[in-house]
């Protein structure tokens, strides 16, 4: 069951549905049966200008027609969404079937973008044969692409096949916790998901990724471009077929984000250890991929106390997407994307700098010190439900690996590995809670002696030597220097204020930063450069 | 044996295999081989506790106690952390896990007294750990490096758990430190590192020199 070398391979689509007659009774509700009929009769009328795209799409993939095939699905595919389907699903594979000539991979692909839909966009949320269906169909894909003897004739923008790799996920964490949360569930649910253990299963989705990993080569190639080598010197027949190379890497990611939400950080830096982040690499070209990476690699840090690397993480990615923003000011779905993450990284970022101070790049830090102060300034104070309200907001979503019980539920069962992580994190804040006050006395000296900062503590000598020492330990950490494992790394502290102690006395060093004038100057000109430009440009119409 | 051990284990755990549980019986004897030897490697013990994750009925106390011992004894290495993330919250509240992870908070606190207090009063916790203590002293003496320019000799033994003059001396000599006439231990000199910085901005020309010819 841990690994299959098929996907699923036999699956039969109606195995479960039992064709019992409940299945085809209207329901007595009329909004609802005309929902069920609109879905299921094959007399539904595709309008024209649905079925013209469907087959201009259809063509510029078998065309192998890339720029189309973007064109296609980041604008057309949108576009008809916002006009005929904005929430209510596209037709039924079934309709188009007959449209497209029964063109299997194209009914695959789909179906991807139509069950996708369905879980964005229609309001009830995708239902439990959905779910299933919708799994089946991933099976299908990566079968088709893994099972072939030589590469298939198939190729997608990267924008689609990362967002390929990300729904995957998105589905299986979704089911998760779906399935977690027994209580709602009639019990015709409940036997539907006891037979059927295998669907989402964790094994299956661990088993798709590193399945697209091992057969792309990726792991070879990237070291070997990490060396200044051509990857194509050890990618293979497949590793050199741009779908697989991309997938490939995706799927690294994939499983970077799978390991976060299980909890394994160790494993989710591990698995992209031959990748070269501060090299600019050939990967890197689909934003939200970009995103999504630092995103877990900086959660991650925080919560293997790397907060030096954390926050390097996150101002690198943040002062990224400041950059481009505009980019995709007119593409919602994905702007709303980006700019959640943007409030989750920040309340990350403002969490370590709480915790470790340090300097870091003015636009990022301005834009913190507007938005996220109070915040920061509740946390300096040892508030604790600001930690825990700041985590629970930026945190992924965690999931558990195994189905719940269903003869004895839990109440809760689908907030455990929340909770468990949640503990972990509060743990680990409970034991730094006093470094903030010592620090904030730490400042106003040069040289303190331990009986004065004592008596400024209200502690007796001795728990304030252990909190001194306790203050060192938790502003050691380790730091990343050079190489591409993201695991690796010295012991360093660099937070602002550091000190230590001779006998009876604490020396303290403060590391004052000047305001930094350059950047702003650099931003004024540019600015005034433009418009000057637009003023001569003007003047000339 | 165990150094033999570990390059059989990294094959094992290579791609998909790893999340085999029939692998779990060769693990957990490798676990038992790491406490004997005085040997480590995070890495397949985390991939046991993931297999108990992904298999909550192979899971084994006694197991997942090791493991968590094992790990302080890299301090201060967070690997303690990475562990707790894998294991459920009931069993973390069950003995004598939930015991570990209070002698964890006296570390992670430097609440070394304490530490060794609780140590004696259940040694049979370690028992079967080669070499326990001594890891924990060589956290004691990384903490100690990284605070102190000079202790008393007094109280540094306390820190590695009240141990007599020629222990705390061999410890001492191990890191290089000295002791003076007055009881006090010189530790290293800290003024070297640890100073007051003043960070002022340093524009290059070269930095500038684009946006200099750009609006000209």
């Amino acid at each position: 069951m841990w690994a299959n070398s098929e996907i699923e391979a036999d699956y039969d689509p109606y195995a479960y549905y039992g064709g019992g007659p409940e299945y085809e009774m209207h329901t007595g509700d009329p909004r609802q049966d005309l929902e069920y009929e609109r879905q299921y009769q094959s007399s539904y009328i595709v309008p024209e200008v649905i079925k013209n795209f469907l087959l201009f799409m259809q063509k510029c993939i078998n065309d192998q027609n890339l720029f189309e095939v973007q064109n296609c699905y980041e604008n057309g595919f949108n576009k008809l969404t916002d006009r005929f389907f904005k929430n209510s699903p596209w037709p039924e594979a079934e309709v188009v079937a007959p449209i497209v000539g029964n063109d299997q991979i194209f009914l695959i692909l789909y179906k991807e973008l139509f069950y996708r839909h369905v879980y964005a966009r229609v309001q009830s949320g995708p239902t439990l044969e959905q779910r299933f269906e919708s799994y089946y169909n991933y099976c299908n894909l990566f079968n088709y692409i893994l099972n072939a003897d030589g590469p298939v004739p198939l190729e997608l923008p990267n924008q689609w096949l990362w967002d390929i790799i990300d729904e995957f996920i998105y589905q299986f964490q979704s089911f998760s916790m779906y399935r977690s949360k027994v209580n709602k569930k009639s019990e015709d649910e409940i036997e539907v998901l006891r037979t059927n253990p295998k669907i989402w299963n964790v094994h299956s989705v661990l088993n798709v990724l590193h399945s697209l990993v091992e057969k792309s080569n990726i792991n070879r190639q990237l070291e070997v471009y990490a060396n200044g080598g051509d990857p194509d010197s050890v990618s293979g027949e497949f590793g050199q077929n741009s779908l697989y190379k991309m997938l490939g890497y995706f799927s690294l990611i994939g499983l970077l984000r799978l390991h976060s939400l299980l909890g394994d950080y160790y494993q989710a830096l591990k698995v992209l250890e031959n990748i070269d982040f501060n090299k600019k690499n050939l990967y890197s070209r689909v934003p939200t991929c970009q995103i999504t990476t630092f995103y877990y690699v900086g959660f991650a840090y925080m919560m293997m106390r790397r907060y030096q690397d954390a926050i390097r993480t996150f101002s690198n990615i943040l002062l990224y997407i400041q950059r481009t923003k505009q980019m995709f000011q007119n593409r919602t779905q994905l702007y709303d994307q980006i700019s959640k993450n943007n409030d989750k990284m920040y309340t990350l970022l403002a969490i370590c700098l709480v915790l470790h101070p340090m300097r870091i790049d003015e636009s990022v830090h301005s834009h913190l010190r507007e938005k996220y102060a109070d915040k920061m300034l509740r946390m300096q104070k040892c508030d604790l439900q600001e930690f825990e309200q700041c985590f629970s907001f930026a945190c992924p979503k965690f999931l558990s690996p195994v189905p719940p019980n269903y003869d004895a539920m839990a109440e809760n069962f689908h907030k455990e590995p929340f909770r468990l992580q949640l503990r972990v994190f509060l743990e680990e804040v409970q034991q730094q809670i006093q470094i903030p006050t010592i620090r904030s006395y730490l400042k106003l000296y040069t040289t303190l002696p331990i009986s004065k900062l004592a008596i400024f503590m209200d502690e007796p000598e001795d728990r304030l030597r252990t909190q001194l020492m306790c203050f060192k330990h938790k502003m050691k950490n380790l730091v990343w220097m050079k190489g591409t494992s993201g695991l690796e790394g010295e012991f360093q502290s660099a937070s602002e204020v550091d000190f230590y102690v001779d006998g009876n006395m604490i020396h303290i060093a403060d590391t004052k930063v000047a305001r930094r004038y350059g950047d702003f100057f650099i931003r004024q000109i540019h600015k005034f450069d433009e418009i000057t430009r637009n003023l001569r440009q003007a003047s000339h119409n | 044996m165990a150094e033999a051990m570990r390059g059989t284990v990294a094959s094992l755990l290579r791609g998909i295999d790893r999340y085999n549980p029939e692998n779990l019986s060769t693990l957990e004897r490798y676990v038992h081989m790491q406490a004997q030897e005085n040997t480590y490697d995070v890495e397949a013990n985390l991939a046991i506790l993931k297999l108990y994750q992904f298999n909550p009925g192979h899971y084994q106390t006694e197991i997942a106690a090791l493991i968590l011992l094992k790990a302080l004894t890299n301090l201060p290495h967070t690997d303690f952390t990475l562990c707790k993330c894998l294991i459920d919250s009931s069993r973390l509240n069950e003995a004598p896990i939930s015991r570990i992870l209070e002698l964890a908070e006296d570390l992670e606190t430097c609440n070394f007294q304490q530490f060794w207090g609780e140590l004696r009063d259940d040694p049979d916790m370690i028992a079967g750990i080669t070499g326990f203590e001594d890891s924990i002293r060589k956290f004691v003496c990384h903490v100690v490096a990284a605070t102190f320019q000079t202790i008393e000799l007094e109280k540094l033994q306390e820190l590695l758990g009240n141990v007599i003059d020629t222990q705390a001396m061999q410890w001492v000599n191990k890191y290089g430190w000295s002791l003076n006439n007055d009881g006090m231990v010189f530790v290293a000199n800290q003024e070297e590192n640890i100073k007051t910085k003043n960070i002022t901005e340093k524009i290059t020309f070269d930095s500038v020199a684009g946006i200099m010819a750009s609006s000209r």
